[in-house]
């Protein structure tokens, strides 16, 4: 089963994930290594994913009728932003769970939503 | 540049709705059209999905050592989301015409727009 991890986090609190490798130093791993070990360890595969900029840079657009309507800011009005993205594969729902509960978004005080992919 | 497009939309309307048709529909048919036109114009869709119901959806956080689970999607909206892409283009302009192209966006829906950080 396909599992899209959603993680949300209020974007300028200190649990936003702040470890981009130049920040903290090349040798410095990012936050999220071992949380991928960890996953590695139970089978769980990683499919892709990446942390988005700040929402404010962020551009919505409609284009139902005829013109194409481009408006700043997220879809969501929410106190929480999406922050980022992961794709895992595993045995199903309450491995998925498990995954998002370990994740250092949520270790760090933000939201992770678990939506299951269509397959195909 | 890499842009992470999200889709959001009444989930419930009709040719958004995740139907037994369009869950068995292949992810090229429903999107390869949109995908082809992107490539002649130098846009590159690098990954991307589909996904069940927000019913399907389950959202995770911590507290402490705890993990709260709940039923449901994160942000309770309007528009739900049904989907994701990452694509590769030149800049925000490029990635805000494939999101006016993309049949979400022409069906009603609504394509949040979001650059990756560096290195990401």
């Amino acid at each position: 089963m396909r599992y899209l991890l959603l993680m949300w986090n209020e974007q300028d609190s200190a649990g936003a994930l702040e470890a981009e490798p130049e920040a903290v130093g090349a040798e410095a791993e990012p936050c999220w290594m071992p949380w991928a070990r960890e996953m590695d360890q139970r089978g769980v595969l990683l499919d892709g994913g990446g942390q988005v900029q700040a929402s404010v840079p962020a551009a919505t657009v409609r284009a139902a009728g005829t013109g194409v309507l481009v408006a700043d800011g997220p879809f969501a009005e929410t106190k929480e932003q999406m922050a980022g993205y992961q794709i895992i594969e595993c045995g199903g729902r309450d491995e998925a769970v498990y995954a998002a509960s370990r994740h250092p978004v949520a270790l760090q005080g933000g939201v992770v939503e678990v939506r299951e992919l269509l397959a195909g | 540049m890499k842009y992470l497009l999200l889709y959001a939309g009444d989930e419930t309307a009709a040719g958004l709705a995740v139907t037994e048709e369009t869950a068995a529909q292949p992810e090229e048919e429903c999107g390869g059209p949109w995908a082809q036109e992107l490539r002649e114009r130098q846009i590159h869709q690098l990954t991307g999905g589909r996904l069940m119901p927000t019913s399907a959806a389950t959202t995770v956080r911590t507290a402490g050592h705890e993990t709260l689970v709940a039923d449901g999607p994160f942000a309770e909206t309007k528009e739900q989301i049904l989907g994701f892409d990452v694509i590769e283009c030149a800049d925000l302009d490029a990635a805000i015409y494939a999101a006016s192209r993309h049949p979400v966006a022409v069906l009603g829906g609504t394509v949040e727009v979001r650059p990756f950080l560096q290195g990401a």
